[in-house]
């Protein structure tokens, strides 16, 4: 009922003869921040509009005429004033004086972005990266102690990290940088390498992805929101700690008011000697006979450099675009190798990466584009990115750092010729990457919204070894990888905003092409080489829907499903040459239904207490996973081993977060972890799926003091706690002997910091200690991560200059 | 929180009452042990351990990349087909990632293992047998993974449990360029070099004893073709002790292209000879007799037998031979024993064998017509005679489409009786024990089996 009147009014709003004007505006506090949810009423007439999260407004059909308005909100004090429609478009700028008495005891159900995000429906964490910023934290230190989150990192800064969310890891879960997959980017821009000083926020979406981030992501995805502001601002900060580790960021924009260009800058550099201590079973030196001698060691090959930036420059708020930026980014890195994937007796010395990235990019954002209601945001990248892996060197090295001796008491070198198994190699892979993301959004009005995306992303890699011949290089094949992803989703708001709900229905076509040169004959019966192009295409659907009810403002209800997939990559359809593997041209993604159910309490408030809970309850089920058959007698001398579907696991288990503040100035936060990962027998056992961190919890606890030893300073404490479950490499059941070999122990890891805000109000220091009582931490069956470290930072920070 | 708290109560009693059940049955295995021994010395009879290996399931039926766990018994309590044992609940995992390659002493009395991937692939400990799940830790670790790298392919070998050899083998491709180092369209394929390396381990005092590299060359016909020795494993000594022999299976890759090829002539079957124990002056030698591979996969693939070492192949286009290397250290071609002659099959291929003493050997093996099961090529038992080249499959032993000897690893002689486990894949089995001699066949004790999971032998 209500839905068909505001259909009505709408159409009839359409119809409206002319010589009436439109009023929009912006409502801004002193500082130039936007009102979010304050209202416009015209005294003389029905209209009344809410301000959006930047604080503007629309109001339609206002015949000529001098009207009085009233604002009220509930973070500034009321205000009426008049003014002249007398023009088909006029604009104001409304400012309004905060308000300063008692806030404490107005009851404010107006939401943040991070909470109208977390109550949308979907499973989504909104991580704030402000404070990080000013801190010793790293971006993916910051993920790790999300909910539901869970970081494997491969040692210390600037080693491989995989992903996992609610127990799905690896190609199952898609990173992103403002839409566009990190797999653009390469590992040299990466959550490893970006300041979170460049990042705005993070949005964790598990099991259930929006239509605007559509990818073939099975069991969720991270995408990082960069900075998108129109405000002049300077900030730099640099930071110094344990094991060598400097890290220096500087981001900058400049806004000429008058024609709204715009220039962007961020830079950071990033190193890292990593050579923390390291002890354990396979720590050890080894003497005459092989006799080994357990010792504590320092890492000796594990350095860490990165450096790169993004310049962009172009227009915002002008009357053609929000923002309209073109530019670069620009990125390389060096990470020395010390161990593979485990932790040997063999640590390496001289193995490295490289990798580096050049991309052109190009922002176009704009609300109301062509048309009132519809928006339009596209994000492209285009560009080339390398990468290297670099081990030539044979001589074998000890834990110590020395040359290893071999059982004769002489020094050695390895007969495989490098330090990893599988010999010297100086294997390149270039890519000329692309990727476009075009998202157009049509609000009807307040209930109904509809929006339109689609997902480019191309792939042509090349690989090559400066260690093989000509020859050799000539015949490694190439391959190529377009993807296409559409989206379409419906956005109802309704029953006063109580119900929230999209529905949403993803096609992905995604083409695969090898090209392998071989030998042919010519006419003439000479040998040629001609390319062998294979191409395989896959087209798949996927849909589901998120959805929130709020039975009062602070209790909502929240569900979400999808089905969603994994399209098979290039290797999973064309095998590859070095394992013997060939191609499967039919192979067929991984499906998995995925669900959420949960719920957000919050946020309460007592006196001085406030607080929130929120608990999520999910389901993944994963068929036609796709894997390798096993090994028997029949194919063990086969070169036509494929990749199939054939398996399947299923997550299920609860994440839940509290939030609790006492005044202002004390904040705690706690959450917990815990799923099953199995996979089902064709009889219908269950059976843990190994090497899983299945249960985490993480807490934090601040303080902050306000002018501790000066006016207009700030000093905030910081305590945090991870604890990560033990768990096993193999599944061992109790009564069974030698499980302790297998196991990685429960981990418990504290940190300390403080921050001081001086007087000048752009200058913050920050002092950290990790892992205070130098716990061990490992992952990956006992690799060890770095002990207690230290770690010093200044910021300095200039808004609105 | 209820339900978890629920589901603690609930592991918490089942680990009490596994424990239970656990300790008292490991008790008993223990006094019967303790008292066997004693009339054991008393009358004189001899009694050994015999340890049950069992590799559990991945995530796919018959993979066993869950787990190898081993649980021992008494040779008496073998042949009892009232015992029966579940090493899946109550026996000891191996300390190795992926499955472990296990060898054990001549008597019994001890295990071998050397830890294959992970963290610590490579490194080798050994176990004192002492019955059920104990295997109690003796003597010092040593790796050899800074000489044959995390997944070594290694062997006891038959000099009195004093010795163990791991081989590794990488190769190269070879091109010229033709005299024009900067023209690069006239470069060639010439050879693919194979670098072999071999290190012997002292068992006893876990120690390295010698290791030694060699570039291990084809004869130029055949590397003009694109063959080279692709994987090197089971070294096994000749009669005079002065050499060691190494398996070897073959690849080849199109000169042209130098991509691997896969549809390719099966060149002779060979074995490269070296000194020993300098292992020093690497040659091949080639039979005419059987062509595949002799690099067998995790069963020991040859064995010294009055003189001669007998030698199993593996993917003969003929179906498997078992070759025989005389005193000479060559290829004896005039003796020819073709299991799918022997046997009256097609496509015989030998998983694993052992011989006893007496030159009668038990064979596991698949051929083309055996059933499909979960996880491959059902697998039969045979008993072989190497003196008269005969061999008959074990009919007294029950098979199952599901029975699957793909991994396969041990068999323990006891005199001239060879001790086999038999169990389908999920399926509970039996130890049976052959007598060689008389063709015998004893139903020994029962082994609970668990879904997807399967035993790999006795040792």
């Amino acid at each position: 009922m209500r839905i068909s009147i505001v259909i009505i009014t709408y159409l009839c709003a359409n119809f409206t003869f002319s010589q009436a004007g439109q009023l929009t505006g912006t409502v801004v506090l002193e500082n130039n921040s936007p009102v979010i949810h304050a209202h416009i009423k015209i005294i003389e007439t029905n209209h009344t509009a809410v301000t959006d999260f930047d604080g503007k407004f629309k109001i339609k059909n206002l015949t000529y005429g001098t009207y009085t308005l009233i604002i009220s909100t509930v973070e500034a004090n009321k205000k009426s004033f008049s003014t002249t429609i007398d023009k088909e478009k006029n604009t104001l700028t409304i400012n309004l004086k905060r308000k300063t008495n008692k806030l404490n005891e107005v009851i404010i159900n107006g939401k943040s972005k991070e909470t109208e995000k977390e109550t949308s429906g979907y499973s989504v964490n909104v991580i704030k990266t402000k404070e990080a910023s000013i801190r010793n934290i790293q971006t993916n230190e910051l993920l790790n102690t999300t909910v539901g989150v869970k970081i494997r990192q491969n040692g210390g800064l600037g080693s491989n990290v995989t992903y996992s969310l609610n127990g799905l890891s690896g190609s199952s879960i898609k990173i992103f940088i403002d839409g566009i997959p990190t797999s653009i980017y390469g590992s040299s821009f990466s959550l490893n390498s970006m300041p979170p000083s460049m990042i705005k926020n993070i949005e964790v979406y598990k099991g259930v992805v929006p239509g605007y981030l559509a990818d073939d992501a099975l069991g969720g995805a991270i995408n990082i929101v960069l900075h998108k502001g129109a405000k002049n601002n300077f900030n730099a900060s640099v930071s110094y700690g344990s094991f060598n580790t400097v890290q220096a960021s500087v981001n900058g924009l400049h806004r000429f008011d008058n024609s709204g260009l715009t220039i962007k800058a961020s830079l950071f550099n990033n190193y890292s000697d990593n050579n923390y201590k390291v002890s354990g079973r396979t720590v050890v030196t080894t003497g005459i006979g092989g006799v080994q001698t357990p010792i504590t060691a320092r890492r000796f090959n594990d350095v860490y450099r990165s450096t790169g930036g993004m310049a962009q420059i172009g227009f915002t708020k002008v009357n053609w675009a929000d923002q309209f930026f073109i530019g670069f980014t620009a990125s390389d890195d060096y990470k020395e190798v010390q161990h593979g994937a485990f932790m040997t007796i063999r640590p390496y010395k001289d193995r490295f990466l490289e990798s580096d990235v050049l991309l052109t990019n190009l922002i176009y954002q704009k609300k109301d584009f062509i048309t009132e209601g519809l928006a339009i945001n596209i994000n492209g990248l285009y560009g080339k990115r390398n990468r290297v892996v670099n081990d030539t060197v044979a001589t074998a090295y000890s834990w110590t750092g020395e040359r290893a001796i071999d059982y004769k008491g002489d020094e050695y070198e390895y007969t495989w010729g490098s330090q990893q198994e599988g010999g010297p190699t100086l294997a390149k892979i270039k890519r000329q990457v692309a990727s476009i993301r075009t998202g157009l959004s049509f609000t009807i009005n307040e209930n109904h919204k509809v929006l339109i995306n689609h997902a480019y992303n191309g792939i042509d890699r090349e690989d090559s070894d400066d260690l093989l011949s000509v020859l050799e290089n000539t015949f490694i094949g190439t391959r190529d990888l377009y993807k296409n992803i559409y989206s379409l989703t419906y956005e109802l708001t309704a029953l006063e905003q109580k119900l929230r709900a999209s529905i949403f229905g993803k096609y992905y076509h995604q083409k695969t092409i090898s090209i392998d040169p071989a030998i042919a004959e010519d006419e003439n019966g000479n040998n040629i080489v001609v390319d062998e192009i294979v191409s395989s295409n896959n087209k798949d659907e996927g849909y589901g829907f998120a959805t929130s009810y709020s039975i009062v403002p602070n209790i909502t209800l929240l569900a979400s499903a999808e089905k969603a997939i994994r399209l098979p990559d290039e290797t999973e359809v064309f095998g590859n040459d070095g394992d013997n593997v060939v191609a499967n041209p039919t192979i067929q993604p991984e499906v998995s239904n995925n669900l959420n159910l949960g719920f957000r309490l919050g946020r309460f408030k007592f006196k001085n207490h406030q607080f929130t809970v929120s608990s999520n309850f999910f389901i993944r089920d994963i068929t036609d996973r796709i894997g390798l058959p096993i090994e028997n007698s029949l194919n063990i001398d086969d070169e036509l081993i494929v990749y199939v579907n054939q398996g399947n696991a299923k997550s299920k288990g609860i994440d839940a977060q509290l939030n609790y503040n006492y005044n202002t100035n004390l904040g705690l936060n706690f959450n917990i972890s815990h799923f099953d990962l199995t996979t089902t027998t064709d009889a219908g056992t269950e059976i843990n799926i190994p090497n899983t961190p299945f249960f985490t919890m993480n807490g934090g606890l601040q303080y902050s003091i306000k002018n501790p030893f000066h006016k207009k300073t700030q000093l905030n404490l910081f305590y945090s706690i991870y604890f990560t479950g033990e768990f096993s490499y193999l599944n061992i059941p109790e009564g069974v002997g030698g499980a302790d070999f297998f196991k990685v122990p429960e981990q418990i890891s504290q940190d300390l910091g403080i921050s001081y805000a001086f007087s000048d109000k752009k200058t913050v220091m920050s002092f950290d200690i990790k892992n205070i009582f130098d716990k061990p931490l490992y992952d990956n069956l006992r690799v060890q991560k770095p002990g207690r470290a230290f770690y010093l930072k200044l910021n300095y920070t200039i808004n609105n200059y | 929180m209820k339900r978890t708290l629920l589901n603690f109560k609930t592991l918490t009693t089942t680990f009490l009452t596994i424990s239970l059940i656990t300790s008292c049955s490991s008790d008993d295995t223990g006094i019967n042990t303790e008292t066997e021994t004693e009339t054991e010395t008393e009358t004189g009879e001899e009694s050994r351990w015999i340890t049950v290996a069992a590799t559990k399931m991945g995530d796919e039926a018959g993979d066993g990349n869950g787990g190898t766990l081993i649980y021992s018994i008494t040779s008496d309590e073998a042949k009892d087909p009232s015992v029966s044992i579940s090493p899946f609940e109550n026996g000891f995992t191996a300390p190795s990632n992926r499955t472990a390659r296990l060898q054990s002493s001549e008597d019994g009395s001890t295990i071998f293992n050397i830890s294959y991937a992970g963290d610590t692939g490579g490194t080798y400990t050994k176990y004192i047998v002492e019955g059920g799940q104990t295997f109690t830790q003796s003597g010092t670790e040593v790796s050899i993974e800074p000489y044959v790298g995390t997944a070594p392919r290694w062997i006891k070998l038959f000099d009195g449990d004093q010795t163990g050899a791991a081989v590794y083998v990488s190769t190269e491709n070879e091109i010229s360029d033709n005299g024009t180092e900067l023209d690069t369209s006239d470069d060639y394929y010439v050879r693919t070099n194979a670098t072999i390396s071999v290190v012997t381990l002292d068992l006893e005092n876990s120690l390295i004893n010698n290791f030694q590299e060699h570039s291990v060359p084809l004869s130029d016909e055949e590397e003009a073709l694109g063959y080279y020795i692709s994987r090197i494993d089971m070294p096994v000594l000749n009669d005079a002790g002065d050499k060691l022999y190494i398996g070897a299976r073959l690849s080849k890759l199109d000169p042209e292209t130098t991509e691997t090829e896969s549809d390719y002539e099966i060149l002779g079957s060979k074995t490269i000879v070296l000194d020993y124990p300098s292992l020093l002056n690497p040659s091949v030698i080639t039979s005419t007799v059987g062509h595949g591979n002799t690099n067998g996969y995790r069963s020991i693939n040859a064995f010294l037998y009055d003189g001669s070492v007998y030698q199993a192949n593996q993917s003969d286009p003929e179906g498997s031979y078992i070759l025989k290397i005389d005193a000479d250290n060559e290829y004896d071609d005039s003796y020819v024993f073709n299991l799918d002659d022997a046997l009256g099959v097609e496509g015989a291929y030998i998983l694993a064998w052992r011989p006893a003493t007496n030159g009668k050997a038990v064979i596991a093996y698949r051929h083309d017509g055996s059933e499909e099961g979960v996880a491959g090529a059902q697998g039969f038992f045979a008993l072989a005679d190497l003196n008269a080249k005969t061999a008959t499959k074990i009919d007294a032993i029950p098979y199952d489409a599901d029975f699957y000897l793909f991994q396969y690893q041990g068999f323990v002689v006891d005199g001239t009786e060879i001790y086999v486990t038999e169990a389908p894949v999920g399926q509970n089995g039996n130890i049976y024990v052959i007598d060689t001699e008389t063709g015998e066949v004893t139903k020994g004790a029962e082994l609970i089996n668990e879904e997807g999971s399967h035993f790999i032998g006795t040792f």
